[in-house]
């Protein structure tokens, strides 16, 4: 049988390796808001014929959009995004575009969002989560209740989906100094989603541990873990695929509007299984063997048996 | 149970027919829905938030009034633009949404929208000895009272001698607080004394009421209708209809502002004013007008047919501040674009999922195929009768809950090989792999409920359609695939080991 549970430590380096940049770059830069949680104008428009960024930068600084930011979408579209304009300035921004660039401007998508709800939105996403991670907690430990130590199962589940979490925030703090993504209320939905399918994927493996618990297969608990993310490892593995094919295709011709939204649940879907294995049930076992110490490397694993619990 | 099996079976294959049929052809009418509703990021549109200006003490039962009042007057102003399905809602307390699908004219829409509608009219203030009262009398130094003190309404100050579009607007309130004459502007804030100055020349204008003080405003309107009139019937108009009370104050002020000559004096004229704005001051020429009235000004065809469209719609009971709180219109190619290119990803994502499917689990992967279609179709049912909004975020979540209403498959099919290998007998491991797998699966999907319906709350909260729309898809999804986990795949799956497929279920489960 493949030993998956003596390499932990193994897992957790590579845990910490890939998240560490991403909380870095998290402190440092953190994230790139966008109209959602900042206010301001959004808008795609088209030009026949197409004009150069530069040229359409140039003319919107003259405009007095100094601060404007310009992106080319893969349609070959711009997306500008500048601050929140009223139906007049957008009336004499596409004018002045249309001639001083002698192109005629299409808008294709316009969107403008108030400080005012911009700041709500921030508040009600803020509130999202810690109700989605309060009722998450709270249904983990619902769902293991009859376990000796139902909060042990919880407070795994839920490291594992934190790591989850943060190796997006990570990659999206990283991507928004480097590609100038930006993070809107669809992310926080992907991030929900994550938190939930993250869970999800945690209950199965730990679902069959409690199982494999009770019918009492062996008396060490590591044994027991390592049984039980065999026997699902095969469906960890082919559920994720399945998921992973349908938001790939989604990725990778889905259109612009959700290219980030199914980033954000790609990345975390993938995660997601992996954290449930190598993270949530392997901490089961060192809660278990009290490896706390060893965790953070200051005294050696107690050799003493598990306790099965 | 061989019986029962049938009969579930047979009920499965009746509940996908009826599903189908309700599907199909997509663009089809069943039970009055016609085809899928659509979201405005799949058709282009128009969605607007706004918020309405409620002065502080408002009680909450007022607001909520005046709210229902304001959308069905936002609705039937919408109507004239002939939407098809327009979305006109109470969001929260004080918050209106508005999404016109297909409509995406954004800039129409928030004229539309944003005007009060409120029409009034008015005559000039004249001072104890007859004469008219101006801006600059107000300015003197020691006024420090209304020059006609039996009306203690605010004075409205318009720019009356302005030309072309300058015509008529607005130029000031002046109100008396506490004691002191205070010009503002509709917002309430102060104006400049500059601006005063500049229009000192401009009269002071009241509410022109009937005898028992009643105002006349758009309120006592049963009608309005634009035409051609004027001298040569060129010229656009708005003809309006009185209702008996509106008809009885507009000929006591005819009477009273009745002017026998031929020359133009303001203190004839009666001020017909459109949310502060003076449209015409004209002359009172008949003595009496018998509950109908003519509305000029200087008014294009169409902008007097909009202003009929208006007054009979109402005025609004409480004014949207004048920014839209969130506003987005997508455009008609763009929306169609993200609907082919989000269908055709999600298409070939479960192609490949289906495929994958058969190629790793055979036999067993067919029947999970086959249990797609029937959750496919049911799902698609169930969002086309409710109906459901779908958007772009809410085609993603049901294609990623088909990636999910496979994981429940996976867990039944991995659970009976293992129950094989126990040594059990084919039978006995398709009953056992569903009955262990169930608590798993159960347990699950929760986190994912739980998920959706955070979601959904913060999708609505706001009108973040989008979100709301990710949630309800997924939900519904998830809820489905678990039906279909358990009823459908086992149903396929004990028919099929009754024939002569048993040795195929036999071998794809080893």
């Amino acid at each position: 049988m493949i030993d998956f549970v003596g390499k932990r430590y193994w897992y957790f380096l590579f845990s910490a390796i890939i998240i560490v940049p991403g909380v870095i770059s998290l402190i440092v830069f953190g994230l790139k808001t966008g109209i959602d949680f900042k206010s301001g104008t959004d808008m795609t428009v088209q030009f026949t014929p197409n004009v150069e960024q530069s040229k359409l930068r140039q003319e919107l600084e003259s405009l007095g959009y100094g601060d404007a930011v310009i992106q080319t979408t893969s349609e070959g579209d711009f997306l500008i995004r500048l601050r929140e304009i009223s139906t007049q300035e957008k009336q004499a921004l596409t004018d002045n575009l249309t001639t001083a660039l002698s192109s005629n401007v299409t808008i294709k998508q316009f969107a403008v969002v108030s400080s005012s709800v911009a700041s709500q939105t921030v508040r009600y996403a803020v509130i999202a989560v810690v109700v989605a991670a309060a009722g998450i907690l709270l249904y983990i430990t619902f769902a293991f209740r009859k376990m000796p130590n139902p909060f042990r199962w919880g407070t795994c589940a839920v490291i594992a989906l934190v790591h989850d979490i943060l190796l997006v925030l990570g990659v999206f703090s990283i991507l928004g100094w480097v590609a100038g993504v930006q993070i809107d209320a669809l992310f926080i939905t992907g991030m929900l989603t994550v938190a939930g399918y993250s869970v999800h994927d945690t209950i199965v493996v730990f679902d069959r541990i409690r199982e494999n618990l009770t019918k009492g297969i062996s008396k060490d608990f590591e044994e027991v873990v390592n049984y039980s993310i065999v026997q699902t490892f095969t469906r960890s593995l082919n559920t994720s695929l399945t998921v992973i094919f349908v938001l790939l295709g989604l990725f990778l011709l889905g259109g612009a509007t959700i290219h980030y939204f199914t980033l954000v649940l790609l990345i975390g879907v993938t995660t997601g299984t992996y954290s449930s294995i190598c993270n949530a049930s392997q901490l089961l076992i060192v809660w278990n063997n009290n490896e706390w110490g060893r965790f953070i490397g200051r005294k050696p694993a107690p050799a003493a048996p598990a306790r099965a619990r | 149970m061989a019986r029962r099996n049938g009969l579930v079976f047979v009920v499965i294959l009746a509940l996908f027919a009826f599903a189908v049929w309700t599907i199909v052809p997509i663009n089809g009418t069943r039970f009055g829905h016609k085809g899928m509703r659509l979201g405005l990021d799949l058709v282009g549109g128009v969605y607007l938030v706004y918020q309405a200006n409620f002065s502080e003490n408002t009680s909450t039962a007022d607001m909520s009034a005046a709210m229902d009042r304001e959308v069905s007057i936002i609705q039937k102003r919408i109507d004239t633009f002939g939407v098809t399905e327009p979305i006109i809602q109470k969001l929260g307390d004080d918050r209106i949404l508005i999404q016109l699908p297909g409509f995406t004219d954004i800039d129409a829409a928030k004229q539309l929208v944003e005007q009060t509608g409120f029409l009034e009219f008015r005559d000039v203030e004249l001072n104890t000895s007859g004469g008219v009262v101006y801006l600059k009398d107000y300015l003197s130094a020691n006024v420090t009272d209304f020059f006609d003190d039996n009306e203690t309404a605010p004075r409205l100050f318009v720019n009356e001698t302005g030309q072309g579009s300058d015509y008529g607007k607005f130029v000031a309130f002046m109100n008396k607080v506490n004691g002191v004459l205070t010009f503002t502007d509709t917002n309430g804030n102060p104006v400049d004394n500059a601006t005063l100055q500049k229009y000192g020349d401009m009269a002071a204008w009241i509410p022109a009421r009937g005898d028992d003080g009643t105002p006349l405003t758009g309120d006592l309107l049963t009608d309005a209708q634009a035409k051609l009139g004027g001298n040569l019937g060129t010229t656009p108009e708005v003809d309006i209809t009185w209702n008996s009370k509106g008809s009885v104050i507009f000929d006591e002020l005819a009477a009273r502002l009745y002017n026998p000559t031929d020359t133009y004096s303001l203190d004839h004229a009666l001020g017909i004013f459109l949310d502060n704005n003076l449209l015409s001051a004209p002359q009172v020429r008949a003595q009496a007008f018998h509950g109908s009235g003519v509305i000029s000004g200087s008014f294009t065809v169409a902008s007097a047919q909009s202003l009929a469209n208006l007054l009979k719609s109402g005025s609004l009971p409480v004014q949207l501040k004048s920014t839209p709180l969130f506003q987005q219109t997508v455009s008609a190619t763009l929306g169609t674009d993200s609907l082919t290119r989000s269908l055709r990803a999600g298409i070939i994502g479960i192609a490949i999922v289906m495929l994958f499917m058969i190629a790793y689990y055979r036999l067993l992967g067919g029947v999970a195929t086959a249990a797609l279609f029937v959750y496919g179709a049911i799902s698609l049912t169930i969002f086309k009768l409710i109906p459901i909004t779908l958007t772009l975020p809410g085609i993603a979540g049901f294609i990623i809950s088909v990636g999910m209403a496979v994981d429940a498959n996976i867990l039944i099919f991995e659970r009976m090989k293992e129950e094989m290998r126990a040594g059990r007998t084919l039978e006995a491991s398709v009953a056992e792999g569903f009955r262990r797998a169930w608590p798993s699966i159960r347990d699950s999907n929760v986190s994912t409920f739980i998920t959706c319906i955070i979601l959904y709350w913060f999708g609505n909260t706001f009108g973040a359609f989008m979100v709301k729309g990710f949630a309800l898809t997924l939900f519904i999804g998830v809820a489905v695939s678990m039906f279909s986990a358990i009823m459908v795949t086992r149903t396929f799956l004990i028919a099929l080991i009754r024939t002569q497929f048993k040795q195929g279920v036999l071998g794809s489960i080893k």
